[in-house]
């Protein structure tokens, strides 16, 4: 006995029956969580240490993931509103003349029933159906904040939609999308589903890595690391079991690729994940899916159910000896988790904080295994390149970058949504050629590209083709996505609500950027409402050198980007000249 | 300690409440088991802290630990997991004790303790599989009518296994005073001198004879649970105790406060005032350890040196210097040999003690004042001052040459549950205080967490008799009856319970019984038969 | 085999595996850390040891990076010190100034960074107000979170060192704090007051109640000893102020038990200074009085009250009871118990008294208790 205030106590029924179908492995934590908090008394002290006795963890264990999460509440709450606060909702909000005269919050708080808890929320990844919200589970949009109420009534706004492509598109992701159900396995094999792995199990891993190593494949994550390589690392491991993970964790603002990829076709991820397992020796894989995209999470899993079903996968693809099983784990609110050793930390049931590294996923990765960790859009290339071959794949763009990738182009454009096209577009083409041009009575002011840890750059910058590289000549490719600001749009406030993001999101592991990004953001309020005075100028500097040269993990090292841009391609209106707007 | 702590594959605990008794050796464990993934098998009728950590827990019925382990090593003979070149080479009498070990067949064994049959294959696969393992046990064992035949039980299986003088490995008794080592290296024993040399051989009396200067008995004495009856039976008439606690620590309490008041003189040396300084005649005012020089020699043989960090408070003096004027006075009493190089007692320090004891003991030979300064602390045997001492003994021989099986059978408990008291109730002390509990109890915020003596019921008995959390209950044995709140804890089994013996308001010791071990003469604190009543 | 580096400027050969911190430890160079402790696995979550390392983009914290083959590693350069005194101040700004009334002050790493590189604390931050003040009610730690600078060595001390866990941290960002289990008390959360977590504090967030407001890290003496308790032998340091003892601080050199303590270890020493103390030597009224002892013990008989004596009276009298009782029952009808909470010293004394003076080999003591 440790003390005597650590009385015996049995665990009560309700939580028993809520953890009935669960393992008792601690990675089960998030989801056993998720369940409690459906209680009456929701995740209170007792419940939160209850789970923890279940599973054989710590109560601080169960309590720290509780609190790190924001879909996690130890509050107890019965229908839950949850406003985007993304740079693509706010510019909205903002152009609707619903600027701030009262928090948005509030302002929708007293519009709704008293039963609704509504809070604000990082960016939900649903900026095409901007000004967006989460009416508990289920993804809803546009809609204003005087139509929310209805929303409470199962209003849902409309979906944005991707049937028809643009001029100027190559579909290869996309292609079809007018004719795929994504309920109905069969309408995907009919459009060559499951051909790539096909393919790929009548060759040896080795060859499979190589034809992916050819085709030149870059992770769509937004970093451009070789596919094939990571590959190879996981297949040369010596330590077994291997696993693959797929990161749909999508949560940086501006970033809707993956949603849309799961909602027009599930099979396609899930058949590249196979090929990875395949080509690196995996037979476990898990697909770590944001909080926010609950919906998404269930067509995967009908999704998996059907390819089961027809031996796509389960034990002993389609006699092959290969076997390959999927599960789907959701998150529960937390951008961090994209970076993926805070994504697997999540999957072990922790709170999402980064490793340290070296060792890299690929060598000590899930469970201390080696671990494959792509983007939903890197798994979903390869079929294609499986089944056509990298010389294919290769022609499908004459610049530099082989392939095809998603973008999405957001903002004051005529035609905002998302497109598929090769490399080396410049913005002016995004703009111009996909977007439909800025809106009427609009002229550029700015772009934010690559996500919220991209590159704000100004009109200087429209003509330079557009890959994982030309970050280095001042603008970012990142995740594809494109945010166009007009000048109704102050570059100052904008850069507030990107760190008000980060600020929020910062797991708070590391000094710089913990109290960096909030310092930032502080900052960034003062001079967006006052005026600016050169010492704030120097400490912005400051503040971002700082959490570029040392914090602990990408996170913290691209906050400095977006600021870093914004310093210096819009001096004159971070300036101690600058009047007040 | 180090060398389980980091050297041990397996470890089996037995009759150690470790993480309480020994908290920070219990944190060592804890820490191999979480880093290194020892496997820690716990035998304990409680399911004390360190279960949490173990991948197996055998719940033993009280008193039923010979029966255990011979059921186990039945299994790993009969697996064939024994080790054949460790038994030839460095052992004897194994046949005679395979024949006893072939009594118990695991049905019988599961029979007589309470434990599954499945258990104890998992725990003799592991216990003949791992090595090296680490037994470590304490009290639990002792404290029983067969003591030492479960030590040698013990001994038994670490032979069988070939676990003996191998780092990581062993029996590593955990002792239970801090310095319960040295005051038995030191001859604080009714049948040894200093270094374990017998009162009865001729040799080593007349050794100590030469050296003080006197005529030495040739008998052994009386242990401590002998001479308290013994005043009653006219064998003692008087008592000088150091820094002891009889009446709390002692079995059956009421009897020996009964003795105690009929001794003829009792001079008591101690810190406060006890249970026991109620008979005394005289109250010597010793001092704390930290208004003393010396040294104290911990349960793996280590000594080390304690430093004077304050003055003795009031006119209180260091004992060993209220030990000399006491000698001196009644050494002019007596003739002694003149040139005897250690007649005298005019020790002007502590380190001058210690030079009589470099060469009167020889294990301690090597140890003196200049090496132990820096901190380090030496392992005896240190026989003499170039020797680094010894970390792990019996290694490549045992000291007795060969190690001896002793074929040993199962008896069951002296008192066992009856219809009049139907529970067993085991005892011990908690994380928070210690022995008697004449120090913590005068710890503030000790008291603070835990000030009051508990009983530990199980839930399914404490809804039975109606507890609902907040109650007290009163145990009452054959020889007495205490009363104190429950706790109600999965800890104990049903049918148990377990209370200490911290509190003089509700000890433990009013209710054990004075039956000893013959050999050891350790009571058997751990089963006492007994009745739980809702007070 | 040996690494060639070079280690501000100087050209090394150290051995691979190791890391920054440790070569320029062995080099004597010291680069400043907070979360790190050489016990503790190593988290790199303060980024005070950030150090540059030639052609990386990034500094490296030192606790966590190895050195590999022809690294250049500048420990002190200009980048490397803005960087520190900046983390430093972004510490500074969430934590009181109240080093006055700290506990740590005088040893508190955080106070110690802070002077050497100069930094005060920024207009702007929390100053250390979100937090209640000694928010536990746990009897010996005090727990002050506003002090926490979040490097997280109580969590890992608790969960390597003691591994019972009882320290978490929850939330994230700014609002990132060190709980006790669920947000409850230490207690609540399994606490076994070991006190460890103090003890690998750098700041003052955890302290000891024992010895607050009692005496700081200049005004004392600290002396090692052995504990009293159990047999495992645990060293510590006494604090001594003015020939007092006013606490226990961990030895990091103990060979047992490093810094490790148990509750009694830490805590359990104010006995000595309790007032139920014998501080004279008592006998009884009736051999004062040259009577005979009364049949009955009877603590109302006059003849039975307790008298405070000086030590020639109370070990005169002792030594002429003892004689008698040789001359008229032998010396074997004395008993002697000596002590396993004695030093060995006093122990062999008790030996040789029982044996040499009384001759008797009636000695034993609770070895079997």
């Amino acid at each position: 006995m440790t003390n005597k205030t650590t009385r015996f106590k049995p665990i009560p029924q309700e939580i028993l029956e809520k953890s009935v179908e669960l393992s008792n492995s601690p990675e089960v934590l998030l989801e056993l969580l998720s369940n409690l908090q459906a209680l009456p008394e929701s995740l209170s002290r007792d419940n939160i240490t209850y789970a923890a006795r279940l599973l054989n963890i710590p109560a601080h264990h169960a309590y720290g993931v509780t609190t790190f999460y924001s879909m996690l509440s130890t509050e107890t709450r019965k229908n839950t509103l949850r406003i985007c606060d993304g740079p693509v909702c706010w510019i909205k909000r903002a152009s609707a003349e619903e600027k701030h005269t009262k928090n948005v919050v509030d302002l929708i708080s007293d519009t709704v029933p008293s039963e609704w808890t509504v809070e604000r929320s990082s960016c939900l990844g649903l900026c095409d159906r901007a000004p967006a919200i989460l009416v508990n589970d289920d993804q809803a949009g546009p809609i204003s904040i005087g139509e929310t109420k209805n929303a409470c009534q199962g209003w849902k706004g409309v979906p944005t939609d991707y049937s028809i492509p643009r001029p100027n598109e190559k579909r290869v992701m996309l292609a079809n999308t007018d004719q795929i159900d994504p309920n109905d396995i069969h309408s995907a094999i009919k459009f060559g589903g499951y051909l790539g792995l096909q393919t790929a199990l009548q060759l040896t891993p080795e060859e499979v890595i190589a034809i992916i190593e050819a085709s030149g494949l870059q992770g769509r994550g937004g970093a451009g690391f070789p596919v094939g390589r990571k590959w190879k690392f996981v297949s040369q491991a010596q330590i077994f079991p291997k696993y693959i993970i797929a990161n749909a964790d999508e949560s940086e603002p501006l970033i809707f690729k993956d949603r849309v990829l799961i909602d027009s076709n599930p099979h396609q991820l899930l058949e590249g994940m196979a090929i990875g397992g395949y080509a690196c020796g995996a037979s476990e894989a898990y697909i770590y899916i944001r909080g926010e995209y609950v919906s998404q999470a269930q067509r995967l899993k009908l999704a998996i159910k059907q390819a089961g079903e027809l031996g796509w996968l389960g034990d002993n693809i389609q006699g092959s000896g290969f076997s390959f099983h999927i599960h789907v784990h959701l998150g529960a609110g937390a951008y961090i988790c994209g970076e993926e050793t805070a994504l697997i930390e999540s999957l072990e049931g922790k709170r999402g904080e980064p490793r340290l590294r070296p060792p890299y996923p690929p060598t000590f990765g899930f469970r201390g295994h080696p671990t494959a960790v792509n983007n939903v859009e890197s798994f979903a290339a390869v079929p294609h390149i499986m089944k056509n071959g990298s010389d294919w794949w290769k022609s499908l763009s004459t610049y530099s970058v082989p392939g095809t990738k998603l973008y999405m182009i957001l903002g004051h454009v005529r035609k905002p949504g998302i497109f598929e096209a090769p490399f080396g577009l410049t913005l002016r083409q995004i703009i111009d050629d996909y977007g439909g041009g800025l809106q009427d009575g609009s002229s550029f002011h700015f772009a934010l590209t690559g996500g919220a840890a991209g590159t704000m750059v100004n009109s200087s910058m429209l003509d330079i083709p557009l890959d994982y590289s030309s970050s280095q000549k001042g603008i970012g490719l990142g995740a594809g996505a494109f945010l166009i600001c007009d000048n109704r749009v102050s570059s100052v406030a904008f850069l507030r609500e990107l760190l008000h993001f980060f600020a929020a999101e910062s797991c708070g592991k590391c000094t710089p950027c913990r109290v960096g990004t909030w310092r930032a953001y502080n900052l960034l309020c003062q001079m967006a409402d006052n005026e600016i005075t050169e010492p704030d100028i120097d400490e912005l500097k400051a503040l971002s050198e700082n959490m570029l040269l040392t914090s602990f993990c990408g996170l913290g090292q691209s906050v400095p980007i977006s600021i870093n841009s914004a310093l210096a391609n819009f001096a004159s209106e971070f300036s101690a000249s600058r009047k007040r707007d | 300690m180090q060398d389980v702590f980091q050297g041990a594959q397996a470890m089996f605990i037995i009759g150690s409440n470790t993480t309480e008794q020994h908290p920070v050796f219990g944190t060592m464990l804890r820490r191999a088991v979480k880093n290194r993934n020892v496997k820690l098998i716990v035998a304990d009728p409680r399911k004390i802290d360190m279960v949490d950590f173990a991948c197996l827990h055998l719940q033993q019925k009280p008193g039923t630990d010979i029966a255990l382990l011979n059921g186990l090593m039945y299994l790993i003979l009969e697996n064939g997991w024994h080790d054949q070149v460790f038994i030839e080479s460095r052992t004897e009498d194994f046949d005679e004790f395979k024949i006893v070990v072939k009594q118990y067949p695991p049905e019988k064994v599961s029979k007589i303790t309470g434990i599954p049959v499945k258990q104890l294959y998992q725990a003799a696969e592991i216990m003949g599989t791992i090595k090296p393992m680490a037994i470590i046990w304490a009290m639990g064992i002792t404290q029983h009518i067969v003591g030492v035949r479960n030590v040698m039980t013990l001994a038994n299986l670490q032979m069988l296994t070939g676990n003996m003088g191998i780092p990581g490995g062993g029996v590593n008794p955990l002792r239970g005073q801090n310095n319960v080592q040295g005051a038995c290296d030191m001859g604080g024993l009714p049948n040894v001198y200093p270094a374990y040399q017998s009162v009865t051989n001729e040799e080593a009396r007349r050794k100590f004879e030469s050296a003080w200067g006197a005529s030495l008995d040739n008998k052994v004495g009386l242990t401590a649970t002998e001479m308290i009856p013994g005043i009653l039976e006219d064998k003692i008439h008087a008592l000088y105790i150091l820094g002891e606690d009889p009446a709390m620590s002692d079995p059956d309490s009421a009897h020996v406060r009964h003795c105690l008041e009929k001794v003829d003189f009792l001079v008591l040396q101690e810190l406060f005032p006890s249970e026991t300084s109620r008979y005394a005649d005289v109250l010597l005012p010793g001092v704390s350890f930290a208004e003393k020089d010396g040294t104290f020699t911990n349960t793996e043989r280590r000594v080390q040196k304690l430093n004077k960090v304050i003055e003795p408070l009031g006119e209180a003096k260091p004992d060993w210097e209220i030990i000399k004027e006491l000698a001196m006075r009644l050494l002019s009493r007596q003739i002694l040999t003149p040139d005897s190089p250690y007649a005298g007692w005019d020790y002007e320090n502590t380190e001058e003690i210690m030079v009589e004891i470099n060469s009167l003991t020889p294990s301690y030979a090597g140890i003196t004042y200049a090496r132990l300064q820096n901190g380090e602390g030496l392992q005896w045997p240190c026989p003499n001052t170039d020797h680094p001492g010894t970390r792990i003994l019996h290694i490549g021989k045992f000291a007795r040459g060969v190690g001896k099986f002793a074929p040993i059978d199962h008896i069951p408990p002296a008192e066992s549950p009856d219809d009049e008291y139907p529970w067993v109730m085991s005892t011990g002390r908690v994380l928070y205080h210690w022995h008697g509990g004449q120090m913590t109890r005068r710890s503030e915020g000790i008291m603070k967490v835990y000030g009051s003596a508990l009983i530990e019921v199980n839930p399914d008995d404490a809804n039975r008799l109606g507890l609902n959390g907040k109650q007290f209950v009163r145990v009452t044995s054959r020889r007495g009856s205490i009363q104190a709140e429950a706790l109600i804890t999965d800890r104990v089994p049903p049918g148990m319970v377990y209370a200490n013996f911290h509190f003089p308001e509700a000890s433990a010791n009013e209710l054990t019984q004075a039956v000893l071990d013959p050999i050891a003469k350790i009571p058997e604190y751990k089963v006492t038969a007994v009745k739980v009543e809702i007070v | 085999m040996t690494i060639n580096i070079t280690f501000n400027g100087k050209a090394i050969q150290v051995e691979p595996g190791q890391t920054i911190l440790q070569v320029a430890r062995q080099n004597e160079v010291n680069i400043p850390t907070l979360c790190y402790h050489k016990d503790l696995s190593p988290t790199g979550n303060c980024r005070m040891c950030v150090v540059e390392v030639k052609n990386w983009r990034f500094l490296q914290a030192a606790c966590v990076t190895q050195v590999t083959d022809g690294m250049e590693i500048e420990t002190h350069n200009e980048k490397v010190t803005k960087s520190r005194k900046l983390s430093l101040q972004l510490m500074l700004a969430n934590h009181p100034q109240d080093c006055l009334t700290c506990e740590a002050s005088g040893e508190c790493e955080l106070q110690d960074l802070a002077y050497e590189y100069k930094i005060e604390a920024p207009g702007w931050g929390t100053k250390g107000t979100r937090y209640t003040v000694d928010s536990d009610p746990n009897p010996f730690i005090r727990v002050d979170m506003n002090r926490c600078i979040l490097c997280r060595r109580c969590v890992q001390a608790c969960a390597e060192i003691q591994v019972r866990n009882v320290w978490g941290v929850a939330r994230r960002g700014i609002d990132e704090q060190i709980v006790a289990g669920a947000d409850t008390t230490m207690l609540e959360a399994h606490c076994e007051s070991c006190g460890q977590c103090v003890a690998y504090c750098p700041t003052g967030a955890l302290s000891n109640k024992m010895s607050y407001g009692k005496g700081r890290r200049h005004q004392i003496k600290k002396v090692p000893t052995i504990c009293t308790y159990c047999g495992v032998g645990c060293q510590f340091d006494f604090n001594v102020k003015n020939g007092r003892i006013i606490g226990v601080s961990s030895n990091p050199n103990s060979p047992v038990n490093g810094m490790a303590l148990c509750v009694k270890g830490r805590y359990g020493w104010d006995f000595i200074y309790h007032p139920d103390r014998l501080k004279k030597p008592m006998v009884r009224q009736y051999l004062l009085d040259g009577k005979t002892k009364p049949t009955h013990y009877d603590p109302k008989c006059p003849d039975w009250g307790w008298v405070e004596t000086d030590w020639e009276k109370a070990l005169d009298i002792t030594a002429k009871k003892l004689g008698q009782t040789i001359d008229s029952h032998g010396p074997n009808s004395v008993g002697v118990f000596t002590s396993a909470k004695c030093t060995n010293e006093e122990n062999y004394l008790m030996n040789k008294f029982s044996r040499q003076v009384i001759g008797t080999n009636n000695i034993d003591h609770c070895a079997r208790l």
